[in-house]
């Protein structure tokens, strides 16, 4: 960050224009020119398994990775912090692994072990559960700009994409090794033709926001190469490759060279998006519902059919002349003379051409005097078919609400591509040299070993081979880096997907090779990876304020501390439903559309679920619409589905006050959380308030904690009758208690509000 | 002056960013970050001074959605009057790839009569009688050009720069460069009219890669603007003021624990915000004591202007509240074609379509223009009239336009601009635009350097790439400023 501050700083100083001043910047060891690897950026270079290093407080030292923290902790004439406290820890590491706040009983388990294995018995615990996975699937769908929607103006749902959900959960879950994770999701369809549940993994390409509507069908297929390439590039290897599409990179040695040919991977790649799916519960309740609708609508559907169908032909001319110059070539082409770009085209265009597209013909001949197929009669037939069609809409609460019976897969229509060019300043529509597939040749002298199917051209299996080879210098050292920030607030690199020049330092780059060469070392194992963080010291120590240490490093970069943190919007939704014994506790399965407020104004982008269960599903299951991002978790900087989300930002916002204070929903689940703590503490103003305090926190109250609060329940007391004195007697009481002594309800309505506010305290929204 | 800084060492101390203390450690890097800001607290709203003094306090930003035919509008072409009805000749598509249903329409002129008005004598239809009274208030852009022929694509591009979603809207970078001028409303705001959430929403008013608290907030019809601004149904407003102050105790013990974490406190204060924006929310937008003059003057009166005047009665007074960016989305209209609500986007029945939507927001901005003028706030605003592109001087379905990205109106007014002047123009049918052009990157450049913003400094580090609001594009068009 200094060093890209600096850089700020001297075309603010200077009144250069940035673009002058960043192609000016020399980076700041002065390796500015030379070609050779071993002046490219430290983790560009081949990896190499570092010594590890000796320290002088030895029994500190769990594992390695504790011994190269600690030994810059020393260098720095510091010490670690002490052990946190096992409460604490297991609050922290049940957020971290699941995402989720422990349950009292949990929390009591641990502090309670006295076997040696205590740590160890509680992460394999963590570690096992599908909390994990889902946890972990978060944080990968962030990377792969994860939506259940297309984006752009109409926004449609795309009815697969929860099936890639559910395979990077369950990827997670089986601890599937990252190279292969990678190479599935990357090449899939290559790999294991025919295998639904591998193809699906292609989900990650799939993703890229798109629109159907587009007229430029050529446009369209440069757009979609340039977001699937930008996105592997950030994902995967922490490369900001995109900006060598318009020119070369300023300050890594990306040519435009290097981009297209990187593109040139994706040439052929093309959507398949109604492929049968295998028949589970999920698509047998699919086919039901969608029975049903397609009985009821039987008669109106076979009426428009007989209207259009006569005129079918000539629709699909019309519509086909609507997109641009460029597209029509493709699209008036005779088949037998498709070059695979054309074929491209052509699938695009059947892909996105729907009947109401046709209806449009049917419109003009109708109402346009000018159409040399208009006839006065037609106007009849239109004004019938859009009756028919007013009609259809009647039964859309018919068509079923959630599912599908069929999966996307990215797929090649062919073994041979499309050519790729570079393009002059990334316009399309300035072709310069044409390229063939190619690893940016900075990074490696390797060359793809390309070995096309009867089908597909085999490019994306080449890419993915090397991607998740031990060789490539990046992929490992990109993903243990994200892992560590996960945990420690901050990645080794603190630009998690930009390991070029442009990016930071690593502030401990030989903690980063250990990382990754033990990683691959181990297979690519995941979990291990986790286990290795999670049994540390360096993750044990307490997160208590140290003067020596914040004046000697204020930025924590050394973790002489363990780093506070907010948690993410998803962890706070998630454990208010634990808290408010809510959770429904379900893994995967298309995803769910919880109640918004009334005002949010969505229309049919938002329809509610009928089934209340899917009110409480984990916050990962919550549908993703592009262009209405879910209300309850927008204001905490959830991920940005339009592109690579790398980092969740932390921003404090009177938003935030807003929605945890005044959504009904959450002050619902504070009504549930009360009543649950009067089910479980007896109906005892102290025992509820320390049972508030084990369920939300994982500790007693304190004692000043302690008088506050009982104060507070006899000083609101007075507050809430003087409200109920109105005569309407609209208090919130607690929910889901149930008791043979009666509640006195100004009471009960005290203790919700006394529960909201500890629902609303700092100490909820942090993990320490 | 005293008040003002008490209130700027409040908001100084009001919002906290991931728990850092420098400025240089906000995300991004923190364009305005210096050594002298070091170790103080970072709100990431707190007012920033522009690069150089401002000519504008806040821009409200009229996007005409659906893209309305600025032929029938502003740009009066009296050759496509009399080449109407006759094949477009092949020399004014040179350059042009034209996407076509049904073929290249024959030229079309819609029955409209045109008249000079003001002193600069510029040319208006008679679809905007209103607005037309401003003529000498106005700077024209006649040679508005853009990327796209479909709207989101292009409307994405008008907002933020891109053709693909991701990268901040325009509103989001002024928020992030110049901090918020009232902590009791948001700093950016967008209104719309019509029934529903404009389409493809949030991605218009998005914070892309900048951080979250720079987006725009969407105010919502009704006397509660913002989700979740009014306290549950169940709680009494004096329930959630002793909640709160429950709230505040047991938040200043734990920030006592962690005196370092500077996010704690400022999330003490967030709360405290936010029962003030309780309050000051519906306050901004509630028009009950505004006198029937105005609401007259904004066409309240009037049902076919109603909605649209009260969006900009609203942004008038968040623009007298020191709101820095007001986007207005223009809705669908019922009356705008016979079969479903539809927005400017007249490929058939231009005369119907424009004629509702011209009735809808004629009265409306022309009122905007002279309460601004009347309240002494035109010369500290920027009001633009923009759309994602324009339309065809071809018709199309016998009676409409399609879309026209390479030549169309749009204009500004307001402070520090040119007023009463015409910049750029089209070619004789008004379907491409000639000599220099200004593209969204332009006009983007030039809001922003009214706000005091030079856009080449405007930065903010984002993966390890310098961005900024004009990509790597736009360049402030000096002709029109004065």
């Amino acid at each position: 960050m200094k060093k890209s501050l600096k850089r700020t700083f001297l075309c603010v100083l200077l009144g250069l224009s940035t673009a002058g001043a960043l192609a000016e910047d020399k980076p700041l060891d002065g390796d500015a020119k030379a070609p050779s690897r071993s002046r490219l950026p430290y983790a560009w270079q081949p990896l190499q398994r570092p010594a590890v290093p000796s320290v002088k407080q030895a029994d500190w030292v769990r594992a390695p990775i504790d011994a190269f923290v600690l030994a810059k902790i020393e260098a720095n004439g510091l010490t670690p912090a002490p052990e946190a406290d096992r409460a604490t820890f297991i609050r922290r590491a049940t957020l971290d692994v699941w995402g989720l706040i422990p349950s009292p009983e949990e929390v009591a388990a641990f502090v309670n072990d006295a076997s040696p294995d205590a740590y160890e018995k509680l992460v394999d615990r963590l570690l096992a559960s599908p909390r994990y996975g889902e946890r972990q699937a978060r944080r990968w769908l962030d990377l792969a700009r994860y939506a259940d929607s297309t984006g752009f103006q109409n926004d449609p749902t795309r009815p697969n994409m929860w099936r890639y959900r559910d395979y990077v959960i369950n990827s997670f879950n089986e601890d599937k090794p990252y190279a292969q994770f990678i190479k599935e999701q990357l090449a899939g369809d290559e790999i294991a033709p025919g295998n639904q549940s591998i193809m699906v993994a292609t989900g990650f390409l799939a993703g890229y926001p798109d629109n159907y509507n587009s007229r430029d069908l050529v446009d369209r297929k440069y757009q979609i190469a340039t977001d699937i390439t930008d996105t592997v590039g950030q994902a995967m290897l922490g490369t900001t490759v995109g900006c060598a599409r318009c020119h070369d990179h300023k300050f890594d040695k990306f040519s435009q060279k290097d981009y297209f040919s990187l593109q040139a991977f994706f040439a052929n790649t093309s959507e398949a998006m109604k492929l049968p799916a295998a028949e589970g519960d999920v698509e047998r309740e699919y086919k039901k519902e969608q029975a049903k609708y397609q009985e009821a609508t039987k008669d109106i559907r076979a009426q428009r059919k007989a209207i259009l169908e006569p005129i079918r032909a000539e629709a699909e001319k019309y519509h086909k002349e609507r997109y641009l110059t460029d597209s029509r070539e493709s699209i008036f082409k005779a088949k037998d003379e498709w070059t695979p770009f054309d074929r491209w085209i052509n699938h695009r265009l059947e892909n996105v051409t729907t009947d109401n597209d046709l209806s449009q013909y049917l419109r003009d001949i109708a109402e346009n005097k000018e159409n040399p197929a208009y006839k006065p009669e037609n106007e009849a037939k239109w004004a019938e078919y859009k009756k028919l069609s007013e009609e259809l809409k009647k039964f859309d609460r018919l068509k079923p609400a959630k599912g599908s019976d069929t999966f996307t897969s990215m797929t090649e229509l062919g073994p041979e591509s499309p050519p790729t060019y570079v393009f002059f300043g990334g316009n399309h529509e300035k072709p310069l040299d044409e390229v063939q597939p190619a690893f940016p040749v900075a990074l490696t002298d390797e060359k793809p070993v390309i070995a096309p199917s009867a089908t597909s051209s085999g490019r994306r299996t080449a890419l993915a081979n090397w991607i998740a080879s031990p060789s490539n210098p990046l992929t490992a050292r990109v993903y243990v880096n994200r892992v560590w920030n996960e945990y420690f607030d901050k990645g080794i690199v603190a630009t998690v997907s930009d390991f070029g020049k442009g990016g930071e330092r690593p502030t401990n780059p030989e903690l980063l090779d250990y990382l990754a060469t033990s990683f691959i070392d181990s297979g690519w194992d995941i979990k291990k990876l986790h286990r290795q963080i999670l049994l540390s010291s360096v993750y044990r120590q307490s997160s208590a304020h140290r003067d020596n240490v914040r004046a000697a490093d204020p930025d924590n970069k050394l973790l002489a501390v363990f780093p506070a943190k907010r948690l993410d919007a998803e962890e706070i939704r998630d454990s208010l439903l634990v808290a408010s014994g809510k959770l429904v506790d379900k893994v995967g399965g298309p995803s769910v559309f919880p109640p918004v407020p009334s005002n949010l104004n969505a229309g049919n982008m938002w329809q509610v679920s009928k089934d209340p269960q899917d009110f409480n599903r984990r916050s990962i299951y919550v549908f993703t619409r592009r262009s209405v991002p879910y209300p309850l978790l927008e204001p905490f900087d959830m991920a940005n589905a339009q592109q690579v989300h790398s980092k969740r930002d932390v921003t404090t916002t009177p938003l935030q006050a807003l929605t945890l204070l005044n959504n009904d929903v959450v002050y619902e689940w504070s009504q549930a959380l009360a009543g649950r703590i009067i089910r479980e503490g007896g109906n005892d103003p102290s025992a509820e308030i320390d049972r508030l305090y084990e369920i939300l926190f994982a500790r007693a109250p304190t004692d000043s904690e302690k008088s506050l609060l009982l104060g507070f329940l006899v000083s609101h007391e007075r507050v809430i009758k003087e409200k109920a004195a109105d005569g309407k007697f609209a208090i919130a009481v607690p929910i889901g208690f149930k008791s043979s002594e009666p509640l006195d309800p100004i009471r009960a309505a005290v203790l919700v509000d006394l529960v909201h506010v500890v629902v609303n305290s700092n100490d909820f929204a942090y993990r320490f | 002056m005293g008040t003002q800084s008490r209130r700027e060492m409040l908001f100084n101390a009001l919002y906290g960013v991931g728990g850092m203390t420098l400025a240089a450690q906000m995300p991004g890097g923190g364009i305005f970050a210096t050594p002298a800001l070091a170790d103080t607290f970072v709100d990431p709203l707190a007012p920033k001074a522009p690069h150089f003094p401002a000519k504008v306090k806040s821009v409200i930003w009229l996007h005409m959605q659906g893209a309305p035919s600025t032929l029938d509008l502003y740009d009066h072409k009296p050759e496509l009057i009399r080449l109407a009805g006759q094949e477009v000749p092949p020399s004014f598509l040179s350059g042009v790839k034209t996407s076509t249903q049904g073929g290249v329409g024959k030229l079309f002129a819609s029955n409209r009569t045109w008249k000079q008005y003001g002193e600069s004598g510029a040319w208006f239809s008679d679809l905007v009688p209103n607005i037309a009274q401003h003529a000498d208030k106005l700077t024209f852009i006649k040679s508005s050009t853009t990327i796209g022929a479909t709207h989101d694509i292009s409307i994405l591009k008008l907002n933020t720069g891109d053709l693909r979603p991701g990268r901040p809207s325009l509103g989001a970078w002024v928020t992030y460069a110049l901090g918020s001028a009232n902590h009791d409303l948001p700093a950016y705001v967008v209104l719309y009219s019509g029934k529903r959430e404009p389409r493809s929403g949030s991605v218009n008013w998005n914070s892309g890669f900048l951080p979250a608290v720079y987006q725009g907030v969407p105010f919502r019809s009704g006397a509660s603007p913002i989700l979740n601004l009014s306290h549950p149904e169940l709680m009494g407003l004096q329930e959630q003021r002793d909640d709160l102050d429950l709230l505040r105790r047991l938040n200043a013990q734990d920030a006592a624990e962690h005196p370092e974490n500077t996010e704690l406190q400022a999330r003490l204060r967030s709360y405290e915000l936010a029962y003030r924006m309780e309050g000051a929310a519906p306050e901004a937008v509630d028009l009950a004591k505004e006198p029937d003059a105005i609401k007259s003057l904004y066409g309240l009166d009037d049902p076919a202007s109603k909605d649209y005047g009260t969006t900009l009665l609203r942004a008038r007074r968040l623009v007298e509240r020191n709101v820095r960016f007001i986007q207005v989305v223009s809705g669908e209209l019922e009356a705008a074609s016979n079969s479903e609500a539809r927005d400017w986007d007249a490929h058939e029945d231009l005369e119907k379509n424009h004629g509702a939507h011209a009735k809808a927001v004629d009265k409306p901005v022309a009122g905007l223009l002279t309460d601004l003028k009347q309240r002494g706030l035109l010369d500290t605003t920027l009001v633009v009239w923009t759309s994602e592109f324009g339309r065809t001087s071809y018709g199309q379905s016998g009676n409409g336009r399609d879309h026209n990205p390479w030549g169309y109106t749009q204009w500004l007014a307001g402070g520090g601009v040119k007023a009463g002047t015409t910049f750029g123009e089209t070619d004789e049918i008004g379907l491409q635009a000639q000599g220099k052009k200004v593209d969204t990157y332009d006009l983007h450049a030039t809001v922003l350097q009214q706000l005091g913003l030079d856009h080449l400094r405007t930065i903010y580090m984002h993966d390890g790439r310098a961005e900024r609001p004009t990509v790597v594009y736009g360049a402030v068009v000096e002709e029109l400023l004065a």
